[in-house]
């Protein structure tokens, strides 16, 4: 394939991902939504996710808290640990650890069933019989995403934070309380708001990108691991971009000092 | 009745069908064969409007679905029974939710009317012990039998539409589906297309014959036109044919 052809693809890809995107909104509005698919994918997504979240911002939350606790009381400034700890998980450190463990639990497996629904014709035999795939199949997935990566920064969030108590109190031999009112002190609208809206953007565009990725499987079982791999580098990338890009805008509208 | 007229279709730049032209009407048994990966399956996919021609018509029943959307598609769809090639079960649901998914979701029966359907179907299939199975459990060609049972729960069909009904499958149960295929047809009267590659299939349940060759179709014929042509592909055919008598 030529550069000219690559790039008209590449054009043509995007328009598909653009109208999937809109679609997956527009339709939510159409009857019928099928709420066991959403009850289904929801329990997928999220309590199933529960674990593997927390087990990851548990060893994450210790090394920040470590690391943090180490180069600080080096300076005499121990006390910061639990400050800083907690701007960085609410903020920054949550919200990115757990769409990423998202992508490659969720967004992955989004892809190669849908994938292999188109390979086996399965979504080819609901649209015989009439029945929308976004909708059927799609959409549960969206909103899935959009629900459960909230619930799930959240609860990861926490276990990072308890994850650097931990750290802070029994390694560096800081004052628990003081860890935890210095961390509260932090919870103010602008952190918790910025550090909230986050996962609502990352779920709708890790589940689109995923649902895009697995309709467009092609080829077999060689094609389904094209599509998984393209779905996770592309959510990664999408996600990390999207973290920075909204930081700035938020630190922007919520009028934070840089 | 479904008529092609010179339809091309194109995967991007790889082109699949170039011009294909042919008239059927609901009640021909016809089987379409073929190379792999020559366009067979792209042809169902057509009459049933999932993918779109590039060029030519395809008028089903007088009404040319080519210019058709999602919805307007519906009813010409479901003047058809598809099986898809492997089956296309929904793995993630038992075989009787499996089979009772488009009673749910589109005829909205009452749970116990559509068990009892269910019920009927699978035994009219001969797999009424899988109901509570899930589609990985299932042998090949009770896999394709429960694919038969669930096309046949939307109830009235004008055209049975069979990809590769017995690929994978062995001489027994190869045998079994094509009875089925065939009773299934001669009780209503309803005729039906076949995509194969099994010749002896083919010889077996049909009387009409498309040979697809790069794109086109090189034959389309009966019994007797079929013994007498000359065409190389066609030959070939026939030869195996003999081999396998
Ligand atoms: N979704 C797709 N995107 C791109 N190319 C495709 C797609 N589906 C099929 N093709 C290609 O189009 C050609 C025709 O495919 P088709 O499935 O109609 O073949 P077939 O005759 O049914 O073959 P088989 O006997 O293997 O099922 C093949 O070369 C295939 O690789
Ligand atoms: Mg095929």
């Amino acid at each position: 394939m030529n550069a000219g052809n690559q790039i008209k693809k590449t054009l043509a890809d995007l328009q598909d991902f653009y109208l999937l995107s809109i679609n997956s909104i527009l339709k939510l509005f159409k009857r019928p939504l099928y709420f066991d698919d959403i009850i289904e994918q929801m329990e997928y997504a999220g309590s199933a996710s529960v674990f593997i979240v927390s087990l990851v911002c548990l060893f994450v939350g210790m090394a920040l808290s470590l690391q943090l606790s180490a180069e600080l009381s080096g300076l005499g400034l121990k006390m910061y640990t639990g400050k800083i700890v907690g701007i960085a998980v609410i903020r920054e450190i949550g919200p990115l650890v757990t769409a990423l463990v998202f992508i490659g639990r969720v967004g992955a497996g989004q892809t190669a069933e849908i994938g292999s629904m188109i390979l086996g014709h399965q979504i080819d035999t609901l649209r015989v019989y009439g029945i929308d795939p976004i909708k059927k199949v799609v959409i549960p997935r969206v909103i899935a995403s959009v629900v459960m990566l909230p619930c799930l920064t959240i609860i990861g969030d926490l276990v990072c934070l308890i994850g650097g108590y931990y750290i802070a109190v029994f390694v560096s031999n800081q004052s628990g309380s003081f860890y935890w009112s210095s961390i509260i002190e932090e919870l103010t609208f602008q952190n918790v708001f910025s550090g909230t809206i986050k996962p609502f953007i990352f779920g709708y565009l890790i589940s689109c990108i995923s649902c895009f990725y697995g309709l467009t499987t092609r080829g077999g079982a060689k094609g389904l691991r094209t599509s998984t791999t393209k779905a996770v580098v592309i959510s990664i990338i999408t996600v990390i971009a999207t973290d920075f890009i909204l930081t700035r805008i938020l630190f922007y509208a919520l009028g934070f000092n840089v | 009745m479904i008529v092609f007229d010179n339809v091309w279709f194109s995967y991007g730049d790889r082109e699949v069908l170039k011009g294909i032209s042919f008239t059927a009407n609901f009640d021909e048994r016809i089987a379409v064969l073929g190379e792999s990966g020559g366009g067979k399956t792209t042809i169902l996919k057509l009459i049933l409007g999932l993918i779109s021609p590039d060029k030519g018509k395809i008028i089903i029943d007088g009404v040319d679905i080519t210019q058709l959307n999602e919805e307007e598609l519906i009813p010409i769809r479901r003047k058809f029974s598809i099986v898809f090639q492997e089956g296309a079960l929904f793995d993630s649901l038992p075989v009787k939710e499996n089979v009772a998914f488009f009673m749910r979701e589109l005829l909205k029966l009452p749970d116990e009317e559509i068990y009892r359907r269910v019920r009927e179907l699978l035994r009219r299939v001969g797999v009424e012990d899988a109901e509570e199975l899930m589609p990985e459990e299932l042998s090949g060609g009770m896999h394709r039998r429960v694919a038969i049972a669930r096309a046949l729960a939307v109830g009235k069909t004008k055209m049975f539409l069979y990809d590769e009904p017995t690929a994978g499958l062995d001489p027994i149960n190869s045998e079994r589906i094509m009875t089925l295929i065939k009773d299934l047809a001669d009780k209503e009267n309803i005729g039906f297309m076949i995509i194969t590659h099994v010749v002896y299939v083919a010889w077996q349940l049909c009387n009409r014959f498309i040979f697809l060759k790069e794109g086109q179709i090189v034959f389309d014929g009966n019994k007797d036109e079929l013994i007498k042509s000359n065409i190389s592909a066609v030959k070939d055919f026939i030869k195996e044919l003999f081999f396998r008598i």
